[in-house]
């Protein structure tokens, strides 16, 4: 069994290992998730490595390749008549992502350290959705990779349904069903995909082979990159998501916004614009055009928001917008814009429902006017806080910066197969954002944190403990070392991009 | 020799009624112990019989696929036996759910089970239709075994509706026999010519099956029989009732039918679409458990129909897929009344809210519950998933993406009143008077078998490899 296999394995694992604890021990259970996450994100690291001294070599001749390179592969038959295999592999996007994913799951175990009701059955869950995670980043085998999606999605609905708060059973359900529908439209498209291409298989790399009919990828290309977009909150199907994060607990909502939606971005790049090139060119325009109204009715969204949950998740929102608003733009500066803002805002919103779990947690509230002041009792939850803020306006210098700066070049670059002119008047109807987003992140963390205290019992609140320090550490850690340098990450995604644009321009 | 399963079969229903005789009440329990072993044998005899051969003059006949067809019956039969023991021992809490006179039910349902065997086998309009007859008349007893005032009714309607759909697919048969003048089904198709009185004949014979599967627009008897009949006999007829009409359904479309193959595509597509669209909407709104799972089964007979899909290219990936999924159907619904069974056999209650707090009061009921609702929404990474998939391939490949997308949607509607269930099982909280009842180590087992096996079924590959294989070898042996 290879290093992949570890890495989707080893959380499964941890999950079993913790299904067999007696329910009764809950810290043990913690001591086991955290155990389980710590030791893959050494895993993860080392596969960093591994992939940095195989990868590093081809870097040259990737410039022009038009098919990916995969590493550590393993391929195995499995349901052998239909063509479909355990195949999986890495490249830099994956190998972004998973980095991503590892750590968001190891700082949500720490911020979830208080979960006491059913404990048990939280933290298996919780690492059951990150195998299927892990499983959709790594497999090249479309079969296989629909099955690890739909597994990274239903989870969600107990998680949500049992932890979580507020209309739970609503959002729970809104949520699946409408991440399940997505899916929905992805069977059909793989399925055109496998049987229009005639080769009698689900292999990503044997299907980017194939050219396939116009006439088909004009239908196929929107089904499956709305299939995606649904899970990255495209508008108009991104309303599961403020309801669903509202609700979820603290480390579901870190992990939903911080990697689950990236799946969709992921797909939407790897599947729909790789394999089908030519309705990406025909449609390119008009995703571009729904994503700039993500971004926009994102921001103002979280403007008029009370409730610092709902506040980030139509931040959230806005900032998913980016990522698919790159990938529409077609281009490799836009692309790999895509793939940062990923990453960005995967460390930055996880950073953000954890910080939002632990005030909630103290004060009880999450409703921005009745908080005020908390500056003076937590300081290192605001100090956080307000790196993650200045993350999400595009401070330089922070991760966001570097994102959502290639995003707009990608954007106002454009591509030969579209108006120019419209492409550049999306984008900068677009940059306008970064100011909407500067007034709503400076206005609502100004309401919480500066001011006189205005509750006298916030007085008697303590500041953030140990695990909640390590937790929010490694995440801020992580934004300002992508802001300061970002070269880290481009090298190690820039390579995998080239052969989707590649294609395109063939 | 080839017929030995049927004649296993009938040999252990005969045997029963001695025994019954024989042994003092406090040993009858033995009965149904016996039926499961009669069965175990059949299906060993199955399995190990050559996998070709004729009897009778061509009369009765074994290939790959109605060999998978008779393995997959007596699966269905072993398990619903297996499941109704306790209620035939008298063990259930609530007494007015015990079936009475336990030698009787398991003789008839043997008997049912022989005609569906038979079916699988026949070759003949003669033997088709005889075999039918012998796979439907024993379910209208078993319907109305409790002789309250529901189950009365539900054997009543199914009797009238059962006898209407008979007679359709008898004058369908008729006609056709009419206009070739051959008895054998392989003979009819050679010398069928299209004309009014054809298509008169085809259109009852449609009608004829769709009723057995419960295919819209035939489907309106299913719901109160359903809900009416004995839960073990509901779970019997959801599976088995379903197996007999694809077998059916396969001896019309490959046999008689196969000249026609590349122009029914479209009438089973749209029969197909209407069977899972409305099975699928009616579920939503009903509060009864085993109301829904009526609904639920006529949804999943609009995809399996899916499998008939689609000729040029690779005919046999349907059937190959058809099968797979119907085994896995067989195990994972069983799965999932194998709990009703046991939780209205304790408690009397049968409404979805009465499952509300299953997951505090009885963890691993719940859990196993839960796999089975979410094999038959067909989630990752259970068997009715790939099940599903494979049979949504089939469609894709005859080119009919918008079924696809139907059929995908139609997976996600059926999740919104699964998920039902599992919302009031886990998410909230029980009832102040709902206590722990007793798991019978019988029931325990049928359940651990088939969670298992629809998980496993899923994932490991070598079953569906092996139908697979073994049904594109029926293949070479006909006119593709």
């Amino acid at each position: 069994m290879g290093l992949l296999s570890w890495l989707i394995l080893l959380p499964f694992l941890t999950a079993l290992a913790i299904v067999f604890t007696p329910g009764t021990r809950k810290s043990l259970i913690k001591w086991i998730a955290l155990a389980g996450t710590g030791t893959h994100l050494l895993l993860t690291a080392f596969t960093t490595w591994r992939y940095w001294t195989l990868a590093a070599p081809d870097m040259a001749e990737m410039r022009t390749a038009r098919v990916m390179k995969l590493y550590l592969v393993e391929r195995l038959p499995w349901f052998d008549s239909l063509g479909i295999q355990y195949f999986l592999g890495i490249d830099g996007i994956s190998m972004a992502m998973v980095i991503l994913t590892s750590i968001i799951i190891f700082t949500g175990v720490l911020a979830s350290w208080k979960v006491e009701e059913r404990a048990k059955e939280f933290f298996a869950l919780l690492l059951l959705l990150v195998t299927g995670v892990f499983g959709v980043f790594l497999s090249f085998d479309l079969f296989l990779f629909l099955m690890f999606y739909e597994v990274a999605v239903l989870p969600m609905y107990l998680l949500i349904g049992v932890w979580g708060t507020g209309p739970k059973e609503y959002s729970a359900m809104k949520l699946t069903l409408m991440l399940l529908l997505g899916s929905a439209l992805l069977i059909v498209g793989f399925l055109g995909l496998y049987s229009v291409s005639g080769l009698q298989t689900f292999d990503l790399t044997r299907l980017a082979e194939v050219s396939f009919p116009a006439g088909f990828q004009k239908w196929a290309f929107p089904a499956i990159f709305i299939g995606f977009g649904v899970l990255g909150a495209l508008y108009p199907f991104h309303t599961w998501s403020p309801d669903g994060h509202a609700s979820a607990p603290t480390a579901v909502s870190m992990l939903h916004a911080g990697v689950l939606m990236k799946l969709g971005g992921y797909g939407a790049l790897r599947v729909a614009v790789y394999l089908l090139p030519e309705g990406a060119k025909d449609w390119g325009l008009f995703f571009m055009a729904l994503t700039t109204i993500n971004i926009l009715y994102g921001a103002f969204g979280a403007i008029t928001q009370k409730d610092l949950k709902y506040f980030t998740a139509y931040s959230s929102v806005s900032h998913c917008g980016f990522v698919l608003f790159g990938v529409a733009a077609l281009n490799l500066m836009g692309m790999k814009g895509a793939v940062l803002q990923m990453f960005s805002h995967g460390v930055m919103t996880g950073l953000f429902f954890a910080l939002i779990g632990m005030v909630y947690g103290r004060t009880h509230t999450r409703m921005i006017p009745e908080m005020g002041g908390l500056g003076k009792v937590m300081p290192w939850l605001a100090v956080c806080f307000y790196v993650g803020g200045l993350a999400s306006l595009g401070l330089p210098g922070l991760s966001g910066f570097v994102a959502e700066s290639h995003v707009f070049l990608g954007g106002f670059f454009g591509n030969p197969w579209g108006s120019m002119v419209a492409m550049r008047t999306l984008t900068v109807v677009a940059t306008l954002s970064v100011v909407v987003t500067a007034v709503y992140v400076l206005r609502g963390l100004g309401r919480v944190f500066m001011g006189p205290v205005t509750d006298p019992h916030f007085h008697e609140l303590k500041d953030a403990t140990l695990t909640e320090r390590i937790s929010t550490g490694v995440l801020v850690a992580t934004l300002a070392a992508v802001g300061l340098m970002p070269w880290l990450l481009i090298d190690l995604i820039e390579a995998s991009i080239m052969p989707i644009v590649n294609r395109l321009h063939s | 020799m080839l017929m030995l399963p049927e004649l296993i079969v009938v040999v252990t229903a005969f045997a029963l009624l001695v025994v019954d005789l024989l042994v003092s009440e406090r040993r009858k329990p033995i009965l149904p112990m016996i039926a499961l072993a009669g069965i175990a044998a059949a299906l060993v005899a199955a399995w190990m019989l050559p996998q070709s051969g004729q009897l009778l003059g061509g009369r009765f006949a074994v290939d790959s696929v109605s060999r998978w067809f008779r393995i997959i019956f007596l699966i269905a039969g072993g398990l619903t036996i297996a499941v109704s023991a306790d209620s035939l021992n008298g063990r259930g809490a609530f007494r007015p759910a015990a079936l009475s006179s336990r030698a009787e039910f398991c003789l008839i349902l043997l008997f049912n089970l022989a005609g569906m065997l038979f079916l699988a086998g026949a070759r003949d309009l003669v033997t088709l239709y005889v075999s039918l007859e012998l796979a439907t008349i024993p379910l209208f007893l078993l319907a109305a075994w409790r002789r309250d005032v529901e189950s009365s009714e539900a054997g009543l309607k199914y009797v009238i509706l059962g006898a209407l759909g008979s007679a359709f697919l008898l004058y369908g048969l008729g006609v056709l026999y009419g206009l070739t003048g051959e008895m054998r089904l392989e003979a009819m198709s050679g010398a069928l010519r299209a004309g009014p009185a054809f298509w008169l004949g085809v259109g009852m014979v449609v009608a004829g099956v769709g009723f057995k599967l419960t295919l819209v627009p035939f489907h309106l008897w299913a719901a109160d029989v359903y809900q009416g009949a004995p839960t073990q006999v509901t779970a019997y007829l959801s599976v088995a009732s379903k197996g007999a009409g694809l077998a059916l359904l396969f001896h019309v479309l490959y046999r008689i039918l196969a000249p026609l193959a590349p122009h029914w595509d479209g009438v089973i597509a749209v029969l197909a679409a209407l069977t899972m669209t409305v099975g699928n909407f009616a579920a939503i709104v009903q509060k009864n458990i085993k109301r829904l799972m009526a609904f639920s089964a006529i949804s999943q007979a609009g995809y399996l129909l899916l499998g008939f899909l689609g000729h040029d290219g690779a005919p046999g990936r349907g059937v190959a897929a058809m099968l797979f999924y119907l085994l896995v159907y067989v195990v994972t619904n069983l799965a999932a009344f194998a709990v009703i069974i046991w939780y209205s056999g304790e408690t009397g209650r049968e409404k979805i809210e009465d499952y509300r707090g299953l997951s505090k009061t009885h963890p691993l009921m719940a859990l196993a519950m839960m796999v089975a609702l979410f094999g038959l929404a067909g989630i990752p990474p259970l068997a009715g998933f790939v099940g599903k998939f494979f049979l949504f391939s089939v469609a894709s490949k005859a080119g009919l993406h918008w079924l696809v997308g139907l059929a995908a949607i139609n997976s996600t509607v059926s999740l919104y009143y699964y998920l039902g269930i599992v919302r009031r099982m886990y998410i909230e909280p029980a009832g102040a008077e709902d206590r722990a009842v007793r798991v019978s180590p019988m029931l325990a087992t049928v359940l651990a078998i088939t969670t298992l096996a629809s998980v496993i079924l899923g994932v490991v590959p070598v079953f569906f490899e092996t139908i697979s294989f073994q049904t594109a070898d029926w293949l070479k042996g006909t006119l593709w």
